[in-house]
């Protein structure tokens, strides 16, 4: 690669108004001198797909759990032969992560043991996945169970009564700290499965690239993706609630632009008809209207509603499916069409191969497809369920101390790093359990304040892609798949740094064909309505939260994401040419720019009102 | 039974290379397999025979023994008339085709086209031919056409004897072909076999074929069908028909037509299927010729030629599975560096 290099960490400035922002972040999240010489070495690049905006101190408990638990399972546990896990630092605010490289001496020794270990997890993957999801529920059913209330004047009586000896204050600080570690355990299940079935997935692609060098990373993926997911529930759920208000009688009221889901929901209530259908509506909600609204990785900040605590959220896209119904359209997605079609490129693939593949390719597309369910479907398990419920109880906490005067706002909880908020709940525990005055919001106030300048101070600055010295080769076969980061891609960043930009944008071709269309661009899934039908979808990266929406955009482009990310699955079972991880559409595009989308080449063409 | 001196396209079943030559034989398997070939006849290798005859041959025989004895071994065959019992079939079949009908008259070599050589532009194929006298004419000259200086050449180098080379001549009624040009049912550059590679050009195919102009290029993906990639070029000219109607000439293309694409997407997806469609009937990569007529996909979509492919046909296919288990094949993957080849 050239000699061009992208800046040091070292030399990142802090912005303007932002300097004492370390203090947001544990001091091991951050660069620091007595790593330099290592650090410096290392190529760093900014994780937007997860990780996209300035992080609220809270929230860094999102990071430390990948941080930790993908390292564990690469490194220590399935023994990853040639990679560790991914680093991490914090600067300014934003996440930077670079792949650590198993040393190459281990090695040979390392793939020894990886195909003991591995192989288990293959043999025995379906019973092994059930276990998997009751182990989840099981957590999430503990974490539900949490309540956090403002703290009584006098404990209730059955504290007395049943003998339990412990007051609800050192209960508090209990479930905190079990809410906090059942997080943690949670992303520990994560890693658990997702690595191990990548590795299986990379052979089965790389198998189907040495036989036909040409082949597109979208048709491989079409070759093993799974249909009958919980992927898909929620958007199917939404479709169903549509035809029902149709058998019910009540689309008129369900389409009444004028009501908002609260009014409409009172509104259906007077009428039985109307409260079957809002039954209906709450029985569905939980869980499968627990979707986090993110407009980058679900569930990776606080601050995004679910769409069941805004269900004018999901009722746009219910209306939308609600009006096509009765304009006749076939609403149900072919789900029969899309697996006769899998079946159908798996077998015309493999008859093109030479024979002596055929049993290779048999049992690579067999195990492929066995880890591609969880692949797809540990989102709604994990990065769903977990974090929207994980953020509900901290909310749920936060309010409980600004109503003991802990805090002025609960939202300042979460300009307290994990480890000060279970200092501030002790405080508070602490002044009611004596009867006294903890320091609280007197001692937190110009904490928060200062952090709340800080952060708006860095959420101006733009980050750079990368940093550091260039890897001559991006081939470790992790960073490919989840991050859309090549060696040409970054590439790209090299060339981007040194001019303003031009009419094309490059990202990874996810889902294939070419389209053109005026673009809108959305950043947040609210926005959603604003689409008109033929328009190109232009959006930092999209959830489950975003599906109905494929049935009207001609095509998409994402900022973030591979070609294992929501879009790229979703846009390939649409059939609709998407470009994802292409970095700054969001910022390079206007609405109604007309553009063109080559899922094929992944490339991005502004065509006119450039 | 005697083999023919003239056989029809549609009526062959079941004859070889060495009877119709290689362009003959996979017309006739075209032809038989039920796709769309413009009809016509083939002047067999039998008839080459007994028009060269023994004391012909001996002459040519005499010649060849010499250097540069290619333009004196063509004159003599070009000059040589056809006997009258071969004239008259000829004139018979030609009439059947219709009233002075435009047809191209194609060089069938018995040694060319199979999987093992590839005798590509090695022979004389004239297109626009009308009336009898001038496919007699052509016919001759297209047997002389297996001496000129680069075919004995081509023959030396790879075989067989040159004396022994027989020709069939295919006469085909004439594609007014809109656009034209070749395919291949790979990658040629990687031989990729889920590929089908496409080079078009306006007007006739012939300058394709010979390289002297640049075609647009397409790859598709047989199992999805997508355009894999498109290269459209400029195309200045085309060859086509020439005004007095028999002969072709080199043609200007009008400024607004010579960026434009010379197949469209439904005319992609029916060569698709065709070449697909030859692939498995032959049971082996295809190279192949195609023309594009007047009016519209599918029923425009004509094949005119389809051989082995040569090149990546004859390379032992590397195995795509790496490691002989599963487990060897997950691990050779995720350590590239100490993978097995």
């Amino acid at each position: 690669m050239a000699e061009k290099a992208f800046p040091s960490p070292f030399d990142i400035e802090t912005p303007p108004g932002a300097e004492g922002w370390e203090s947001m972040y544990n001091w091991y999240h951050l660069f620091g001198e007595e790593r330099r010489e290592m650090d410096d070495q290392r190529f760093w690049f900014a994780d937007r797909l997860h990780h996209p905006d300035v992080i609220p101190p809270y929230d860094e408990i999102q990071c430390e759990c990948w941080w930790a638990a993908l390292g564990a399972f690469n490194t220590r546990i399935f023994s990853m032969p040639p990679a560790f896990g991914v680093d991490q630092r914090i600067l300014n605010g934003r996440l930077y992560v670079t792949p650590v490289a198993a040393p190459a001496e281990d090695i040979a020794a390392r793939a020894e043991e990886f195909a003991g270990r591995a192989g288990h997890y293959y043999e025995n993957w379906d019973s092994i996945y059930e276990e998997w999801k009751s182990k989840v529920t099981a957590k999430l059913d503990e974490i539900r169970a949490i309540m956090f209330a403002p703290l009584p004047d006098l404990e209730p009586i059955e504290l007395v009564t049943d003998h339990r000896g412990y007051s609800s204050g050192f209960a508090m600080v209990r479930d905190f700290e079990h809410l906090v570690l059942t997080m943690y355990e949670t992303y520990q299940y994560h890693f658990e499965l997702l690595n191990v079935g990548y590795a299986a997935y990379l052979n089965f692609f790389a198998l189907c690239k040495n036989a036909f060098p040409g082949i597109t990373d979208q048709s491989i993926a079409r070759m093993v993706g799974g249909l009958r997911v919980d992927l898909y529930r929620p958007d199917d759920e939404l479709r169903r609630l549509a035809k029902e208000a149709e058998r019910l009688g009540i689309a008129e009221t369900v389409l009444d632009e004028g009501l908002s889901a609260a009014d409409l929901f009172a509104r259906l209530s007077d009428d039985p008809d109307g409260k079957t259908w809002v039954d209906d509506w709450n029985a569905t909600a939980d869980p499968w209207f627990v979707i986090n609204t993110d407009p980058g990785h679900p569930g990776g900040y606080h601050t995004y509603d679910t769409w069941a605590d805004v269900p004018d959220v999901p009722m746009v896209s219910v209306r939308e499916y609600l009006r096509r119904f009765r304009a006749g359209e076939d609403i149900d997605r072919d789900t029969a069409g899309v697996l006769r079609e899998r079946d159908r490129i798996t077998g015309e693939y493999r008859e093109l191969m030479s024979p002596d593949d055929h049993a290779a390719f048999d049992q690579a597309v067999a195990l492929a497809r066995l880890v591609f369910t969880y692949i797809e479907e540990h989102v709604i398990y994990i990065e769903h369920w977990m974090w929207a419920t994980f953020w509900a109880k901290s909310k749920e906490l936060s309010r409980a101390l600004a109503a003991m005067g802990e805090l002025d706002d609960p939202e300042d909880m979460f300009f307290l790093r994990r480890g000060e908020v279970g200092q501030a709940l002790y405080d508070c525990v602490v002044g009611w359990s004596v009867g006294s005055r903890s320091r609280g919001a007197d001692y937190w106030r110009p904490i928060v304040a200062e952090r709340k300048r800080i952060f708006e101070a860095l959420k101006a600055w733009e980050p750079p892609p990368a940093l550091g010295p260039p890897p001559t080769e991006v081939n470790e076969p992790f960073t490919v798949m989840l991050w859309g980061i090549t060696t040409s891609s970054v590439l790209g960043w090299l060339d981007d740094s040194s001019s303003d930009g031009g009419a094309t944008l490059k990202g990874l071709g996810a889902s294939p064909g070419v389209a053109e269309g005026p673009a809108r661009v959305l950043r947040d899934v609210g926005e959603l309505s604003a689409v008109e039908p033929g328009e190109v979808l232009v959006c930092p990266a999209t959830s489950p939260a975003w599906a109905p929406i494929f049935t009207r955009v001609a095509a998409t482009v994402s900022d973030v994401g591979g070609f294992m990310s929501h879009t790229a699955i979703v846009c390939r079972e649409y059939g609709m040419p998407a470009v994802v991880g292409t970095g700054n559409a969001v910022a390079t595009i206007t609405t109604g720019q007309r553009i063109r989308v080559d899922g094929n080449s992944g490339v991005v063409t502004i065509l006119e009102g450039a | 039974m005697t083999a023919p001196p003239i056989v029809r396209i549609d009526d062959a079943a079941g004859a070889g290379a060495d009877l119709l030559g290689g362009k003959g034989a996979s017309l006739a398997r075209l032809s038989e397999a039920g796709l769309r070939v413009p009809p016509g006849f083939v002047v067999t290798t039998v008839a080459y025979r007994s028009a060269i005859g023994a004391e012909l041959g001996d002459r040519v025989d005499a010649i060849l023994a010499q250097d540069a004895a290619g333009a004196q071994v063509r004159e003599l065959i070009a000059n040589h008339p056809v006997d009258e019992a071969l004239a008259a079939a000829v004139r018979s079949a030609y009439a059947e085709l219709g009233d002075d009908v435009a047809v191209a008259v194609r060089s069938s070599s018995a040694a060319e086209d199979s999987a093992d050589h590839s005798f590509a532009g090695e022979h004389d194929t004239y297109l626009w031919v009308r009336g009898a006298d001038d496919v007699l004419a052509k016919l001759r000259e297209c047997w002389a056409s297996l001496f000129t200086t680069r075919a004995i050449d081509y023959r030396r180098r790879v075989g067989p004897a040159a004396g022994g080379a027989e020709m069939a001549v295919v006469v085909q009624e004439m594609v007014p072909a809109r656009s034209a040009g070749v395919f291949m049912t790979l990658n040629p550059e990687n031989g990729d076999r889920s590929k089908v590679a496409v080079e078009s050009v306006w007007g006739l195919g012939e300058p394709l074929v010979s390289g002297t102009v640049t075609p647009d290029g397409f790859h598709l993906d047989k199992v999805t069908g997508e355009v894999v990639r498109r290269t459209v070029v400029a195309k200045p000219t085309e060859l086509v028909r020439a005004p007095a109607g028999t002969g072709t000439t080199t043609a200007d293309v009008e400024p607004d037509r010579q960026e434009t694409p010379s197949l469209d997407e439904a005319e992609l997806v029916e060569l698709l299927r065709l070449a697909r469609l030859v692939e498995r009937h032959f049971g082996c990569p295809q190279d192949g010729e195609f023309a594009i007529g007047p009016g519209a996909a599918p029923d425009n979509v004509f094949l005119v030629q389809s051989r082995p492919e040569t090149v990546w046909s004859r390379r032992a296919r590397p195995a795509a599975s790496q490691g002989v288990t599963l487990m060897d094949s997950i691990l050779s993957n995720l350590v590239p560096d100490t993978g097995r080849e």
